[in-house]
């Protein structure tokens, strides 16, 4: 895996991010909005390296493809090194490229906040944190890196401190992540008992040296994927974590590190190759949160967690994916995915600036006129992620879908089928309900089925110092047009895309699968137009945007609670976990602490005072006392040696 | 042995000497209160013990006791400059000088 040798470019890709975080850390006080600007000329001469490192990555010797940099030895059998081939290539060119986009964004989106060079320090730390991950070639290295995103994006999740609702979703996702980190953990300790050794190269050379622990090894693995690609079931921190600034929500909770878990089991193929169980067992479960995620994203408002669903559910086709066996499928699907639903986030971040931070769809409508930019980048992005022809989304999902088919299981086929129409009827209601018909914020949240609030909602103040429009405008269009454009990459088994990775997965001859290809290409099809006709008859008939506010209202009141409730998964999680650690954290705090910890404690203050005050005794502060005791023990010696020379 | 016939008096002469000047001197510390008589006391103490190096100096033909009364002047010397300065600085602040009156440092 990777020639060995010496590639100080590696090196360049890998720490700028990390001297950006560091600088704006050291000067952000000075730097002010400057720290945009370097944050973003880090994360950009990064993407510049990687550029100049693609040789590098793809270039092959012997069985050999890719980079590979010794680091340094750690223990004996634990040597640390920088892998790039095909597979982390893919993952650097998104981080970084979508990545400095998305910085180049933020310096728009953050513009008026006091704390902007705090959040370029964040998201270089991010940028480099996921550089670590990818680029390492050994699971200790991948594992470090895995613990340094979730911490980076504990960071970005909380960014806003002071909004206990943020602080409380940070938590939810660091500690949610820490059981993915345990699972992985878990799996090294398996791969140091059995193979010896933590290297790709070593682990993957011999699969079956796992056995009989080879099963438990890819779930281990697993469980840190499905925690930190929000599967099922461990979800339900991603739209939470909406509670960031949107360009976190659009880089790291979108683009780049919710799909680690894709990486992870992409990297990890020779595992599952070897074992069907595994397969069937992350198939299944991206499978389920590709449909779950669908249907909870159906019965959303707020437009990031729509969008954050959408998330979970296109995960799911990506863990499908690499899950059965198509791993360059499931890669696909990420690389489309990054460039569509990094483009869907910044638009809804255009459309929530313009509204002064009103994130709810229901009273959004119109906003075509009052964000162009959004409108089409995020039509394209829509058209994209719906999978319709010709649009990027169309190639990788396809490929996913068929996938599935083509590897025997065929209900994982036709849950996916089924979800492509729920994806296409749920994000062109998102659609339409944002960017058409009449702006419905001036009215009264009442009559639009919102519960809480009773303000209308704020105007943004036309005299604040606003970024210039084209900071936020240049990096949507770009993503807007890779969201159209990036699926001509993958055209047919010849395509630049699948001679990319022809070295990098294991080769598995199948037969060609009932229906064919294109049968699941004209289903897929027809799913997403019978999606789309239903949202456009509900939401997009002339008669639905007249009486808009009337309909949403009543969509409002009858959405099924199941899907409103979320299918009571956080009550059960609540009730399972949360209440009783606050129990245990009650009963430490409350009785062993004071009775046990602090009883110790005061234990050792009473012992020394006592002995203090025995002490005391002497000290009479009378020189002529101390005087005498001298002499008494002056005469105590003379009486001891007189008498010894007596009885001598 | 003790070389005898280097003293013209008998040992044990120096050593009942000796005892009564360090008693008078342990006496003084003790009984009064008066911080300059008290070190008038701890300087008779020190010449007991000097009057002991000397004797035995003498009596083993070894010269380290005389060594030893030398050192013990130039403490007594430091002692004394000391102890008057302190006697000095608390008289400033008293007017009146009594040992069992300067006790404010106690536990």
């Amino acid at each position: 895996m990777g020639v060995p040798g010496q590639y100080p470019i590696l090196f360049v890709v890998w720490l700028l991010p990390l001297a950006g975080a560091v600088l704006c850390w050291a000067f952000g006080p000075r730097l002010k909005r400057s720290a945009g600007v370097l944050g973003s000329a880090a994360v950009g001469a990064s993407f510049i390296a990687a550029l100049v490192a693609w040789g590098l990555g793809t270039q092959a010797s012997g069985s050999q493809t890719g980079a590979q940099q010794p680091l340094f030895s750690w223990l004996q059998g634990f040597d640390f090194g920088l892998l790039l081939d095909p597979l982390s290539l893919i993952w650097v060119f998104i981080i970084v490229g979508v990545g400095f986009l998305i910085h180049v964004y933020s310096v728009g989106y953050m513009w008026n906040d006091a704390a902007i060079a705090r959040f370029f320090a964040y998201m270089n730390f991010f940028v480099f944190a996921m550089l670590t991950l990818v680029l390492s070639d050994n699971f200790a290295g991948l594992l470090i890196g895995w613990g340094l995103v979730g911490l980076a994006s504990y960071f970005l999740i909380g960014f806003w401190f002071f909004k206990p609702s943020a602080v409380a979703a940070a938590r939810k996702a660091f500690v949610m992540n820490v059981v993915g980190d345990v699972g992985i953990m878990f799996a090294i300790f398996i791969m140091i008992a059995k193979a010896g050794s933590v290297r790709f190269a070593d682990v993957f050379a011999n699969p079956h040296a796992l056995d009989p622990w080879l099963f438990w090894t890819c779930v281990f693995l697993f469980i840190g994927a499905v925690a930190k690609s929000a599967q099922l079931p461990l979800h339900s921190w991603l739209p939470d974590a909406m509670e960031g600034p949107t360009p976190v929500s659009a880089l790291i909770h979108a683009a780049t590190m919710v799909t680690a878990g894709v990486y992870l089991v992409a990297r990890c193929a020779p595992l599952w190759t070897a074992s069907h169980d595994a397969q069937t067992l992350v198939g299944s479960v991206g499978c389920l949160t590709a449909l779950a995620g669908a249907l909870l994203g159906v019965a959303q408002w707020d437009i990031k967690r729509i969008l954050a669903y959408s998330t979970m559910s296109q995960i799911g086709y990506m863990i499908m994916g690499v899950g059965v066996g198509s791993f360059s499928a499931g890669v696909a699907h990420f690389f489309t995915h990054a460039f569509f639903k990094a483009c869907l986030f910044l638009g809804a971040g255009i459309v929530i600036h313009e509204l002064a931070d009103e994130q709810d769809i229901r009273r959004m409508g119109g906003m075509r006129k009052r964000a162009p930019v959004a409108f089409w980048a995020m039509g394209a992005a829509v058209l994209a992620i719906i999978g319709f022809p010709g649009f990027s989304g169309y190639f990788s999902k396809d490929q996913v879908i068929y996938g599935a088919l083509e590897h025997g299981y065929v209900w994982m086929w036709a849950v996916a089928l089924l979800t492509a129409a729920i994806t296409a009827y749920y994000m062109l209601r998102l659609f339409i309900v944002t960017f058409w018909g009449d702006y419905r914020g001036e009215m009264n949240p009442a009559e639009l089925g919102i519960e809480g609030t009773s303000s209308p909602s704020a105007e943004p103040d036309a005299h604040h110092d606003r970024a210039p429009a084209w900071i936020m405008a240049v990096p949507v269009a770009i993503l807007g047009f890779f969201a159209f454009a990036a699926g001509y990459v993958m055209i047919g088994p010849a395509s630049p895309w699948a001679r990319f990775f022809e070295r990098s997965f294991p080769r598995q001859m199948l037969p060609p699968a009932t229906p064919s290809e294109g049968v699941t290409t004209i289903l897929a099809v027809l799913m997403l137009l019978v999606g789309a006709a239903v949202a456009l008859r509900r939401y997009a008939t002339r008669e639905a945007l007249a009486n808009a506010p009337a309909r949403l209202k009543r969509e409002s009141e009858t959405l099924p609670a199941i899907l409103v409730r979320l299918y009571y998964w956080d009550d059960l999680i609540d009730v399972l976990f949360v209440q009783p650690s606050q129990k245990l954290g009650r009963f430490f705090g409350q009785w062993v602490d004071p009775h046990f910890v602090d009883g110790v404690v005061r234990e050792i203050v009473l012992t020394n005072r006592f002995l203090g005050t025995l002490v005391r005794s002497f000290q009479t502060g009378l020189l002529r006392a101390y005087a005498l005791i001298v002499v008494f023990g002056a005469a105590c010696f003379a009486v001891y040696y007189a008498v010894e020379g007596v009885l001598r | 042995m003790p070389h005898e016939a280097l003293l013209p008096v008998a040992i044990t002469n120096y050593i009942s000497l000796s005892l009564v000047i360090f008693a008078i001197g342990v006496a003084g510390v003790v009984l009064r209160r008066n911080p300059l008589i008290m070190l008038m006391s701890i300087e008779l103490t020190w010449n007991a013990a000097n009057l002991l190096f000397l004797a035995f100096a003498r009596a083993w033909m070894n010269n380290a006791g005389h060594i030893f009364a030398f050192l013990v002047i130039t403490v007594a010397a430091a002692e004394a400059a000391i102890g008057l300065a302190i006697v000095v600085v608390v008289f400033r602040a008293r007017e009146h000088v009594d040992v069992d009156e300067v006790a404010l440092l106690k536990g």
